[in-house]
């Protein structure tokens, strides 16, 4: 018995040293360019600035660590002037998320179960803004959302407007449209390989105990995609969280400004880049409040299930 | 390895800039201990007024390059620009004269340039720095001394910027062009000219489509100056925070946006009131689309002393990899022919003496109507300039920035 | 245990399914469900892609205007100055992306690979917490990974210059977490059977690897290949962070500036050849797929 028992023990280290050593270069590739990144952006948001370029000196040792910018960007985002920029961010990516489930559900949801023999093409023809370079599918839209352009031209045939709406004159509402337009796909994915997988007999099952349709669905598939649901949000939502680009093309204007347009501003435009560095750090603060509070969400929502 | 405050390496920093202190004559307040930031050097970098020009250090570690030698061959000569800031056709010229890729590498702000000066590695060859960060390229040991005997063209720019107060000597520059910040518009759409322009900006009959000079001195400036403030080289945090509230002022009223491309915006309609440079309006006549008269675009630029003029300067970064070709380069944009060429592609008026404002508007350069764009040794004189300041003082013109950006 | 999983024992993981006698016995109450879905469906479809298409037309617009059409002409592709064929910046910027996204596929491919099959059976807790490692890029906004990377390139891997060689990296970085992603969902619906087959006939550990598990990896490896070929196609805020002048600018990057200082239907048109060779790629992709089916080829690269 001892004998045997050594031998697997054995067994397994020497499977586990095979398996580990298969994934020691991605892992160390991992830890040295995705880590030690992070333990840079924290040097630099604690460390100095040279009095010259105001440009950063890292500090790599926690010791000698300064909080006093990070202190300030964490006022300035309670009270001062980056209070309005995290909670425009917030309302934007909250309002475009809640657009993504409103048109994207349906979407998935049809394409899952009642596409039909039109599956696949409808399938090719929602994935394709996918292989679409996001900046492309952008500058489609600025195409379009021009004074002159076919839009405004649309609105004014059908009398809907007297004059050419300035889409692109720092209008929230563009900058949400550009938002839901430019991450729906990545949230309309994840969901429909969700429902797509849900068990036709449960429906069945459903059914044949009197359930309606819609009965069938809120007590059926809808529980049953609630994790494909949050899956979906959270990966639309926490890049948006970062987005800087959208609002730049479609708007440029400081009245929708958001949290990734001031990290841009500090780390590669201005001069304060411990100040960028510290944005950044509170920026993944935030997420990872979110992404912590997504993952309690699954759990609880898988654990229901079962 | 990264530079740790307390080591040698960064003592050595410390004590250059203590020494330049002293080399200047500016005291340094700067006690014992370990570099913090912000100390001390705040006085290092000369601050040149035109009332008080400044010599800028030379380092012996940075030599100029040595004379008669023959230009490099082959690769890509890299220069480190504003986007539509250089004629393609003259740099491709060159390049083939030369057998040399010329190659724009191009930025928005100058701190975004000075960044991409101390990305380690990097070998531009000429940049174009504006005479406010040039002091501090110069300390920071960003640029090489020019070497003026392959400069043979410099006899020909203004007199005024042969020896310029920011510069003296032109130890490090030497000046491409010379240009207003004033209000380009839409003369068809704008109802009337009020006698202080720069309330254009702040007409709430131009909502979305109003911008701003994205350029943190640029834009605080315009809002001391619309409100008759001249100081616009302050230290002083309130006036520099006052600037940033009266900038702010636009963003419920005109949903203002910021942008360096008014050629393109004031041109197409897609702007009607532009805070900009006097070039970007000259430039703009060449963006009109078809069937729109050049008639239609306007410059205002104040007559008193409320207005901003700028010249932009030629250097060459110390780590350039074709010096000589680089003052070969910059000689070449000094020639009048070539610089009259280089012109009617950006619009912005070389700063020659060959290049009279009379030559403007008998060559067809602008029109009647923008006038107002021609920079004459006359406005040259009476303006003011945007002029390098401390770096405590930069960091507070910064955050003033920043807030504005963030919008309300 | 979720749900999923019980099914992937009883079914076919991705077989096909008793649609039609369900779709029969539906009653006309449901029915109407369906047609407002397909209405909304169908014009979602065709807002995401009417304005590429419009973008595709103004590429061939015979005025600067990319608003108001003025007739058919070829000038942005080659003939006027500022065309895609004219334009040095925007050549560099295609080689760049095309180089970027070839050198990424060829080290992110491998390295992913042998990452998932590593984790996949790597137990213990140094193996689970490589694992959660693994997952953090993708939760990472871009950026968040691009400040970082550029403070680690510019403040301590020194060595790294900004440019190419760095934008790799960066691409690299995020990339691996995909091929991680898609090869473990397919070595988990493949199950160690075979394997344990080919071992018990001889087969020793890394033989098995070799001969039985990569071959029946191969779809998912090529479906990764793609993924990581396309997202650094795709990747704007990296790579900006990371190139640090205009020799090393990729299409994005290059659409995103002239966007901003002189658009002109050029980008319109470099754009659509992106368009066209990502259009390419994809048919080559769904070719390889489609021995195993077509729609069962989409849902795959679907569930990427």
């Amino acid at each position: 018995m001892r004998v045997t028992g050594r031998a697997t023990a054995r067994r397994g280290v020497a499977r586990t040293g095979l398996w580990a050593a298969l994934a020691a270069p991605g892992t160390l590739w991992l830890l040295a360019l995705f880590a030690v990144p992070f333990y840079a952006v924290a040097a630099v948001a604690f460390g100095y600035t040279d009095p010259l370029f105001n440009a950063p000196i890292p500090e790599w040792d926690p010791r000698y660590w300064d909080v006093t910018t990070f202190g300030e960007v964490v006022q300035r985002s309670l009270t001062g002037d980056l209070r309005p920029v995290f909670l425009r961010t917030l309302l934007y990516v909250g309002v475009a998320l809640t657009v993504c489930v409103l048109i994207g559900y349906p979407v998935a949801y049809y394409l899952a179960r009642h596409a039909g023999r039109r599956k696949g093409l409808l399938l090719a023809l929602v994935l394709a803004p996918w292989w679409i370079n996001y900046i492309t599918r952008m500058l489609a839209w600025l195409n379009l959302l021009q004074d002159d352009g076919y839009v405004n031209d649309l609105l004014m045939a059908g009398h809907l407007i007297s004059e050419p709406v300035r889409w692109l004159s720092g209008n929230p509402y563009t900058v949400i449209l550009a938002l839901v337009y430019g991450y729906i796909p990545f949230f309309i994915v994840p969901l429909f390989s969700t429902l797509d997988r849900v068990d036709e007999r449960l429906l069945e099952a459903a059914r044949d105990l009197g359930c309606t349709g819609a009965r069938a669905f809120w007590h059926v598939t809808l529980p049953l995609s609630r994790h494909g649901l949050m899956t979906a949000a959270a990966i639309t939502a926490l890049p948006m969280f970062g987005d800087y680009y959208t609002t730049t093309l479609v708007s440029g204007s400081p009245t929708t400004t958001m949290v990734g347009n001031q990290i841009e501003f500090y780390l590669l435009g201005g001069s304060r880049k411990e100040l960028g560095a510290s944005l950044v750090l509170i920026l993944s603060a935030l997420l990872m409040a979110l992404m912590a509070y997504y993952l309690i969400a699954t759990r609880r929502a898988e654990r229901d299930l079962t | 390895m990264p530079p740790h405050p307390r080591d040698p390496l960064n003592r050595r920093l410390f004590l250059q800039v203590a020494g330049l202190t002293t080399l200047t004559g500016l005291a340094a307040a700067c006690g014992g201990e370990r570099p913090g930031r912000r100390a001390a050097a705040a006085s290092a970098v000369p601050l040149s007024r035109p009332t008080s020009p400044a010599t800028l250090p030379l380092h012996a570690d940075v030599p100029a390059v040595a004379s008669g030698l023959e230009p490099e061959k082959g690769g890509t000569l890299k220069l480190l620009n504003y986007a539509e800031y250089i004629s393609p056709d003259v740099c491709k010229a060159f390049g083939k004269e030369h057998g040399v890729e010329v190659e724009v590498t191009v930025f928005t702000t100058m701190d975004e340039m000075i960044a991409k000066l101390r990305t380690a590695g990097e070998g531009f060859d000429v940049c174009f720095p504006t005479p406010d960060v040039i002091a501090k390229a110069a300390v920071g040991k960003l640029l090489q001394p020019l070497n003026a005997s392959y400069l043979p063209h410099l006899a020909g720019v203004w007199p005024q910027l042969r020896d310029p107060f920011y510069d003296k000597g032109s130890r490090y520059t030497v000046p491409y062009n010379a240009y207003t910040s004033g209000i380009g518009y839409r003369a068809d759409r704008v109802k009337s000219l009020p006698s202080n322009g720069y309330d254009l900006l702040w007409d709430a009959a131009y909502k979305g489509k109003s911008y701003v000079i994205d350029d943190a001195r640029e834009g605080l400036a315009l809002a001391m100056l619309r409100n008759g403030v001249t100081d616009i080289n302050t230290e002083d945090p309130a006036k520099i925070k006052q600037a940033g509230a009266w900038l702010a002022e636009l963003i419920p009223r005109t949903g203002v946006k910021v942008g360096i491309s008014a050629y393109q915006l004031v041109a197409e309609g897609q702007a009607t009131v532009h805070h900009c440079w006097s070039g970007d309006m000259i430039n703009a006549q060449a963006y009109l689309p078809k069937g729109v008269d050049a008639e239609v675009l306007g410059y205002w630029y104040p007559d008193a002393s409320l207005g901003v003029v700028g010249t932009d300067t030629m250097a060459v970064p110390r780590n350039a990899t074709k010096p000589v070709l680089a003052h070969m380069f910059i000689d070449h944009l000094l020639d009048p022919k070539v610089a009259e060429q280089n012109f009617s592609y950006t619009g912005y008026q070389p700063a020659l003496t060959a290049i009279t404002p009379e030559k403007m508007v008998t060559d067809g350069f602008v029109t009647e109507q923008l006038k107002s764009t021609i920079v004459t040794p006359d406005v040259y004189a009476r303006s003011l300039q945007i002029l390098q300041i401390s770096p405590p003082a930069e960091a507070l013109w910064n955050d003033a920035w920043a807030a504005f950006k963030a919008g309300r | 245990m979720t749900t999923h999983d019980v099914r992937r024992h009883e079914h076919p993981p991705r077989g096909p399914r008793p649609r039609v006698r369900e779709e029969r016995s539906r009653r006309r109450a449901v029915r109407r469900g369906p047609v407002v879905l397909a209405t909304l469906t169908w014009l979602y479809v065709a807002w995401s892609l009417l304005p590429v298409l419009v973008a595709v037309q103004f590429s061939f617009n015979a005025g600067r205007s990319r608003s108001t059409w003025q007739g058919f002409s070829l000038r942005w592709y080659a003939g006027d100055p500022a065309s895609v064929a004219a334009d040095p910046g925007l050549h560099t910027a295609l080689v760049n992306s095309l180089v970027l996204a070839a050198l990424t596929t060829l080290v992110a491919t491998p390295l992913g690979v042998a990452l998932a099959i590593g984790l996949a059976r790597w137990r213990g807790r140094t193996g689970r917490a490589a694992g959660g490692l693994m997952l953090l890029p993708l939760a990472t906004p871009e950026i968040v990974m691009g400040s970082a990377l550029y403070l680690v390139f510019t403040n301590l891997y020194l060595f790294v210059p900004l440019g190419r060689p760095a934008m790799v990296l960066g691409h690299v970085t995020f990339s691996v977490s995909y091929v991680v992603i898609i090869v473990r969902s397919r070595l988990a619906s493949i199950g160690d059977e075979y394997e344990t087959a080919a071992r018990d006939l001889g087969a020793s550990r890394l033989q098995a690897l070799r001969l039985v598990v990569l071959p029946l990896l191969t779809p998912a490896v090529f479906a990764s290949a793609m993924i990581v070929f396309a997202s650094s196609m795709d990747d704007f805020v990296i790579s900006a962070f990371l190139s640090p002048d205009a020799s090393s600018v990729t299409v994005p990057i290059k659409l995103y500036s002239a966007v901003r200082t002189a658009p002109t239907p050029a980008l319109n048109a470099l754009a659509t050849l992106l368009l066209a060779a990502s259009a390419l790629a994809l048919v080559l992709a769904w070719l390889v797929l489609r021995r195993r089916g077509s729609t069962a080829a989409l849902r795959d690269m679907a569930s990427m």
